[in-house]
This record gives structure tokens, sequence and C-alpha cells, in this order.
């Protein structure tokens, strides 16, 4: 489904060269829930980024395979259309504000080119899974900011992805908020849709990953420091001189 | 696309014309000034233009019959005027009558008629004037080479006076349309940058969401467009009824100086299409390829 192969990504500034991953190497398969947490600075937005394609690995130095599609020969007029086979959740929410929530949501499958009739009987159904079937003629700034993430999942949700990715979905929101969007996350996993939440959020992790037996890929300095589905990933981290990460409760 | 695809990007663009009412409404404004002084500048140079035609076509050639012409012989003369090229009428004046001009002249000091009555010194003559005044050598050289010609007078330092006037006036106020229209350019392009600018963030979105460029350009495209065909009709009606109204008051109060150029300014019968069709390109091609343009850089994401 996901398939990081020796991914490295630096970023070039005019005097020096920043190594934002290094040697990445993962596999995440259809219909898993997995974390991916770290450090600020670890990794975590440059790995989302090359999943988005907003970024590209460095020249010749790994592949990344999502959907079985490989993302490092795609052409720049393929880009949207790789897009639309993954679900992505902003912690900023990234709704655009002049339209309402049942716009915001049906724009995610406009651009896919989808009938006007399924959008009409998609949408209210894709809103009502968050709560909000109520509130579909609100702009986004007249909701919370709760309201707001749950807008975002369903638009997210809207054109049937096989693939969610979650960007620190409860950095912007109360902390008693954040369980209900990690639950949310968990229904929408229950389907059988595979679930990629990125978070700093180590007790949050913890809690979930506890409960719910979710896989945790721990990034730091730009490498893997722990994978709970891979215990030999943190053993050779350590033995490879890799700094232990202070929050791991896990298998190191 | 789905035929319900365009419908809806279409009424995207009309609907974040409303939306951002207040960018919509400063590159408008931006717009219909430009096109306002576009359209004054041009108006101006037009009439300029119009004016010194006039007064070119005031002036005409004199033909002198040599003395003691014959009515058949003057009759091929005229029969010669008639067919010549650039001439666009002739009027006889015999020595009877050119005497009685002069006499009324010179009325007030002595009685020109009198003192001629028997020995009229004046030449019967012909007033040429032209089609176009430009011709004015030609038709002088032509006129020269008839028989029972005697001589040719011709304002010709006039008339190189005018067309290098002419000229000025045309350069001059096509030139300052052409400035003007350059820096509505830079402006309007600047105006647009900053629509676009301010919704960099929604357009960032759109692309995350797996819309393609195409899909986010058309309602920047529909919404420039249309931003840019009512600033044309804006502009277009206050420059025509503007100047419908001032050619009324222009013929309604004649001065001298108006009556010496014509009276009249050129009709709005004659410029109103050029008028519109000028703001009408202009507003299309600026606002809306250029919004379509502008948004480039903000969809590499």
């Amino acid at each position: 489904m996901i398939e990081f192969q020796h991914v490295y990504k630096t970023y070039e500034t005019h005097s020096d060269e920043n190594v934002a991953l290094e040697d990445i190497s993962l596999k995440i398969n259809e219909g898993e829930f997995v974390f991916v947490r770290g450090h600020s600075g670890a990794g975590k937005s440059t790995f989302l980024k090359l999943m988005l394609m907003e970024e590209r690995p460095d020249k010749g130095r790994g592949r990344i395979i999502i959907n079985g599609q490989d993302l490092t020969k795609l052409r720049r007029g393929k880009i949207p259309y790789m897009r639309r086979k993954l679900g992505v959740v902003f912690q900023d929410f990234r709704l655009i504000p002049t339209m309402t929530v049942y716009e915001n949501v049906a724009f995610a499958m406009r651009v896919t080119n989808i009938s006007n009739k399924v959008i009409r009987n998609r949408v209210p159904y894709v809103l009502s899974l968050v709560g909000l079937e109520d509130k579909m003629d609100r702009l986004p700034d007249e909701l919370s900011g709760g309201e707001q993430q749950r807008v975002a999942v369903a638009r997210a949700l809207a054109h049937g992805p096989k693939v969610i990715i979650a960007d620190e979905p409860t950095g912007n929101i109360d902390p008693e908020l954040s369980m209900d969007i990690m639950q949310l996350f968990e229904a929408i996993n229950k389907v059988h849709i595979t679930v990629v939440v990125v978070t700093h959020e180590h007790e949050l992790v913890n809690n979930l990953a506890a409960r719910y037996h979710n896989r945790v890929i721990t990034l730091s300095h730009g490498h893997i420091a722990d994978d709970t589905a891979n215990p030999e990933v943190a053993r050779r981290y350590l033995a490879n001189g890799g700094q232990p990460v202070p929050e791991l409760s896990y298998s190191v | 696309m789905r035929f319900s695809s365009f419908i809806y990007l279409v009424g995207q663009g009309l609907h974040n014309m409303r939306a951002n009412r207040l960018m919509t409404f400063a590159s408008m404004g931006v717009l219909t000034v430009c096109m306002l002084l576009i359209g004054t500048a041009f108006l101006l140079g037009v009439n300029i233009d119009y004016m010194v035609d006039y007064l070119g076509d005031q002036n005409f050639v004199v033909a002198y019959l040599e003395q003691g012409t014959t009515e058949e012989e003057r009759a091929q003369v005229e029969a010669s005027l008639g067919g010549m090229a650039g001439v666009g009428g002739i009027t006889y004046n015999s020595p009877e009558d050119v005497l009685q001009e002069y006499s009324g002249m010179l009325s007030q000091y002595t009685n020109l008629e009198s003192v001629f009555a028997n020995d009229n010194p004046f030449l019967a003559n012909y007033e040429v004037t032209l089609t176009d005044v430009g011709q004015m050598e030609a038709v002088v050289a032509q006129l020269g080479a008839l028989p029972h010609i005697l001589r040719v007078n011709a304002p010709l330092a006039v008339q190189q006076l005018f067309l290098s006037l002419q000229k000025v006036i045309t350069y001059g106020s096509y030139g300052l349309v052409a400035v003007l229209g350059l820096v509505s350019m830079v402006v309007i392009n600047n105006t647009i940058r900053i629509t676009v600018f301010a919704r960099r963030r929604e357009i960032g979105i759109m692309k995350l969401v797996g819309a393609t460029n195409g899909f986010i350009r058309f309602p920047f495209f529909v919404e420039g467009t249309a931003s840019g065909l009512l600033s044309a009709v804006l502009a277009s009606g206050i420059v025509c009824g503007g100047y419908y109204y001032l050619c009324q008051w222009y013929a309604e109060h004649p001065t001298n100086l108006t009556e010496m150029f014509g009276g009249e300014l050129v009709p709005l019968s004659q410029v109103w299409y050029l008028i519109v069709g000028t703001f009408v390109v202009f507003g299309f091609v600026l606002c809306g390829i250029g919004t379509a343009t502008s948004i480039r850089k903000h969809l590499n994401v």
C-alpha cells in the first residue's frame, strides 16, 4: 500500500545542507492504522510531504510506492490524480473559508469529476458520519475547532480513498476533543481504510496504541528509531549510535 | 470535463466575485479608471485630428486662366478639372466676380468697380478644393500642366504645416493611449496579483485535494473575464454617455473658436464601436488571461 525504499531527503540552503530523512525504509500494509511520531525536526513533515508529493526524494536515492504507483517516476501533471486516491487531514484543517461545510466536502468530489447526483447523496452521508449533518450550510468560521476538523475528516473521506493521511490532526483542538477525533479515525480504519496519523503527541499515541494496538513508527533526527511492527529496527538504530527517544514505551 | 463541472466552475467564478467583492471592486475600479483615461485620450486625439483635418480642408488652390481665354477653352479646362484625381470641387470666378469681391473689401477707401469699369485687370480663376490636402503638390503640378492656365497659387507651406501638425497630434495622442495602456497593464496586473496572493492558501488547498491546474484556473479565469467585461461595459457607458452630452453641448454653444474648427465634434456614431470594442478586448485579455497566468506560481504545490 505505502512503501518507502531507502529514501533520502536533503534540503539545500545557500550555505548548508539539512538532511531531513536518511535511508528510510518501511512498508504500511492495506488496512493498517499507523502512528508516525517524533519530536520537532524528526522528519515527520518531510515524511508527509513526500507521500503527498509536495516534495520529492533526493534524486536517485530511494523510491516511494503508494497503491502500486512509484511516486518518484510520476510526472508533475499526474500528481493531482495520485492525490485523489488519498484523503488528507491537516492540523490547521485547511477548509476553504468562502465555501460552506457542504461545499468544502463536495469540492473534494468535484475535482474527481463525480456527478452532481452522487455528490448530493454522498456529502450528507459523510457529514452524518462525523456528526455534522445539521451544519452543512455553515461557513467554516462559524464552527468550533473540533467541528472544523471533523469537516476536514469528512472531506478526506468523501471521494472514497483507500488511504487517509492525517498531519497532527489534534494539534489545533482541545485535548478532550482529541480523543473524539482519534476515535473517528479508528472507526474509519474499521472499514479497511489505511490510516496514517503523523503527530508529535507521544502521550496520546501511547494511550491509543495501548488501547487499540496500533502500529507506531518513531522518527528521530531523520531516521526510524522504532517500529512496533518490527522490533529489530530499534535495536539496529541504537546499535548504529542512534540516541534513545525518552518518550518511547514500546519495543526498545 | 463534465458539463455539470463546467457549469459548477463558471458558477464558482461568479460566486468568488461576490465572496471576494472587495478585491473584485478594487480590480474593477482600477480597470474602469484606466479605460476612462484611455478612452478620453483616444477621443481627444480623434477630435484634434478631425479639427486639423477640417482646417486643412479649408485650403484651396487657385488656378488663374490666361487673359483672353475663350468660353470654349474655359469649358475644356473645366472638363479637365472635373476629371482630375484629388479634386473635390471647383468654383469659377470670372474677372467681374473678382472685381466685385475686391470692391466690396475696399469700399471704404475707393470704388474699384468705377476705376476699372473699362479695364478690369483681374484674371478669371478656378478655386479648386482638394479631396485630400496631402495631394496638394500633385494636384498643383497637374493644374500647371493644363493649357490656358497661367499660374497656380497654392498654400503649400500652410499645407505642410497642417500635415506636420496632424502627424504630431496623431502620434502624440495614440502614443498617450499606448502609454496609458501600458501603465494600466502594470497596475491591473499588480491588482490581480494581490487578489491571487490573498487567495494563495485557497489555491494550495485545492491542489492538495487533487484539483488539476486547469480546474483551479478556470474559476479565476471566469472571475477575471467577468470583472474585465463588466468594467468594459461600465467604462463604455461612461465614456460614450459623457461624449454624447459633450457633442450636444459643443454644438449648442458655438463660439468663434469652435466655429473656426468646424463647429462640431466627431459624431459618436463614428467612434462608439471603436471604444466599446477596445474596452471589451482590453478587459477580456488583461483580466481573463492576466488572472489565469498570475496564479501559475501558486500552483506549484
